[in-house]
């Protein structure tokens, strides 16, 4: 397992500049740096069938 | 004006069927997209056993453990059939690679295009999975966009850079080695577990570190390279050559995308201008795995020049290069180098704040919340499943998706955008001419490939040669003339009348 002291830390990275599309003379608008809720987040990774990765068999590719 | 791109060989899993029938799965899954598209697709002229070191090998190496999965009673198929090629309105291409489906984009010259179609590449493969599944007597698709099924077998992820032919090729390796090998440290997509046969516990930075054993060869199937050097430019062979990298990983995060790529780009337009970098490192082989799988986060790298090197400080070396000669170019060049900064002083005191924007660190953060809650070890299978869920794309299922949809994720493109470009190409490379020929004229396409379109009308046959059109204004002369001309016969006749005997 990884050694850090915090494994999760709760400070956000910064605000990132969108990309310019063609012709897009707007400026960039400010992001939202709240972080959201991550409870959903716990039931769909219940929802996994824990046996998936141990069953998945690929053909090599390039 | 930058050209690049990026193909994706997807994972597929179908319900009570195993390795030995991906082909069939694979094959059945591309022809049953319902999008209009043309067939079959332009071999002539393409070699993947050129080597831009100014020779050609027989054969390619194979993975010996792969023929294990050839089902014994299964004939081949010829390759045409094999791999059911098509090209769509949007200039891309869709075919059966060997088990995987694999879509590879069209041509794009700004990084917000090559986010939002590498993100339509997605949705294509996903319409056809789900179209598949339709069908009489098929079973649940599953589609993963990653490059490990966990057990020894990878599968890549490639981009492509066109860049002028002169840079030597020696220069280029040395300039491409150091900073391959320590992209990862953002570019990663993060993977439990070291393969094969290594410690199950250990979460890398990269899915694809493990398979790398050669510094450059022109192989892609076994013994891969950290630098491909196949030669197939997909362009003038005397001017152009294709930088064709396959040992990047398969992003979900569209931040991780576009710092890929513009990353990439930046580096190669840096060594075009001859700079070289001032380091080499002692085993670039060997390097890669070590940041990969550096569980300090410190990513020291050995050099010949510098003793020890952090993988930031690596890759700072590149940035200020770069940002010495090109901040101002351009927006994608000035979003490249602002976000690579601001991204490596980040790695550097807090990585795993970049949750919102790396796809290793969204993937571990997930991984460590499902570990805490469930009480289970890192070595667990459970974990994996974990790992491999992120990658899944369907946005009902996949957990990238699910961080996604609960406004986790930085987002660099908009989900009607992506539609979009589900059947449009972008509008100033070539992708547009090629799209559009599809649109218009798919039933009188005999063959079509990156560079030539063979078209037939009644009793004409003609060549659109897409080679030359590497400029946005040349590309919109024909496409305004492909907007208005009312049939193929009348388009021909322009172009014979303007003294082309192509495009």
């Amino acid at each position: 397992m990884p050694v850090t002291e915090d494994d999760r830390s709760t400070k956000p990275a910064g605000p990132v500049e969108p990309l310019r599309k063609e012709g897009d003379e707007t400026g960039p608008s400010r992001p939202d740096v709240t972080r959201p809720d991550r409870s959903d987040l716990l039931k769909r990774m219940k929802n996994v069938d824990p046996d998936q990765a141990r069953k998945y068999r690929q053909r090599s590719g390039q | 004006m930058p050209l690049f791109g990026i193909e994706t060989e997807y994972g597929i899993s179908v319900d009570s069927k195993g390795a030995s029938d991906l082909m069939d799965e694979s094959r059945a899954l591309v022809k049953a997209y319902p999008g209009k598209s043309a067939s079959p697709w332009y071999y002539q002229g393409e070699d993947p056993r050129n080597d831009v070191r100014g020779f050609h090998v027989d054969r390619l190496s194979q993975d010996p453990e792969d023929a294990l999965f050839d089902a014994p009673d299964r004939k081949p198929l010829p390759v045409q059939e094999e791999r059911a090629d098509r090209v769509l309105t949007n200039g891309a291409r869709l075919y059966n690679d060997h088990g995987h489906p694999e879509y590879a984009t069209s041509e794009c010259a700004t990084l917000h295009d090559l986010v939002t179609h590498d993100k339509a590449g997605e949705r294509v493969i996903l319409a056809a999975a789900q179209a598949r599944m339709e069908e009489k007597g098929a079973n649940r698709v599953q589609i993963f966009k990653n490059n490990t099924d966990f057990h020894g077998s990878s599968y890549g992820t490639h981009e492509s850079y066109l860049i002028g032919r002169d840079l030597p090729f020696p220069d280029l390796l040395a300039g491409l080695l150091p900073f391959f090998v320590t992209r990862i440290v953002y570019a990663g997509a993060g993977k439990l577990g070291i393969e094969p046969n290594g410690s199950p516990s250990v979460y890398q930075l990269s899915q694809r570190a493990d398979f790398f054993t050669e510094e450059a060869s022109v192989d892609t199937l076994y013994r891969r390279p950290l630098v491909n050097t196949r030669d197939e430019p997909h362009a003038d062979p005397r001017r152009y050559r294709r930088l064709h990298v396959i040992c990047g990983d398969a992003n979900m995060s569209e931040f991780a995308t576009a710092l890929k790529v513009g990353t990439t780009w930046l580096v190669t337009s840096l060594l075009e201008t001859g700079w070289k970098p001032p380091v080499r490192l002692v085993n670039p082989v060997q390097a890669i795995k070590d940041v990969s799988r550096d569980q300090t986060y410190k990513w020291e790298v050995r050099t010949h020049e510098r003793g020890n090197v952090s993988a930031v400080d690596l890759q700072r070396i590149y940035l200020y290069a770069a940002d010495n000669l090109f901040r101002g170019r351009g927006a994608d060049t000035d979003w490249v180098l602002t976000a690579w900064e601001s991204t490596l002083n980040t790695l550097e005191s807090d990585p795993l704040s970049l949750d919102d924007r790396l796809d290793w660190v969204a993937k571990r953060s997930l991984i460590a919340d499902y570990a805490e809650a469930e009480g289970l070890d890192w070595s667990s299978d459970a974990l994996r499943s974990i790992d491999l869920a992120y990658c899944n794309i369907d946005p009902e299922e996949g957990l990238y998706y699910a961080l996604e949809q609960s406004g986790a994720m930085v987002r660099l493109t908009k989900d009607d955008e992506i539609d979009k470009a589900i059947t449009q190409a972008p509008a100033n490379t070539r992708a547009a001419i090629r799209g559009a020929l599809v649109e218009r004229f798919s039933e009188e396409i005999s063959r079509i490939g990156w560079s030539k379109v063979v078209l037939r009308s009644k009793d004409q046959a003609w060549v659109a040669d897409l080679d030359d059109y590497l400029t946005p204004e040349s590309v919109s002369i024909v496409m305004e003339r492909l907007s208005t001309d009312s049939s193929l016969a009348d388009f021909i006749k322009f172009v014979y009348d303007n003294g082309k005997t192509s495009v």
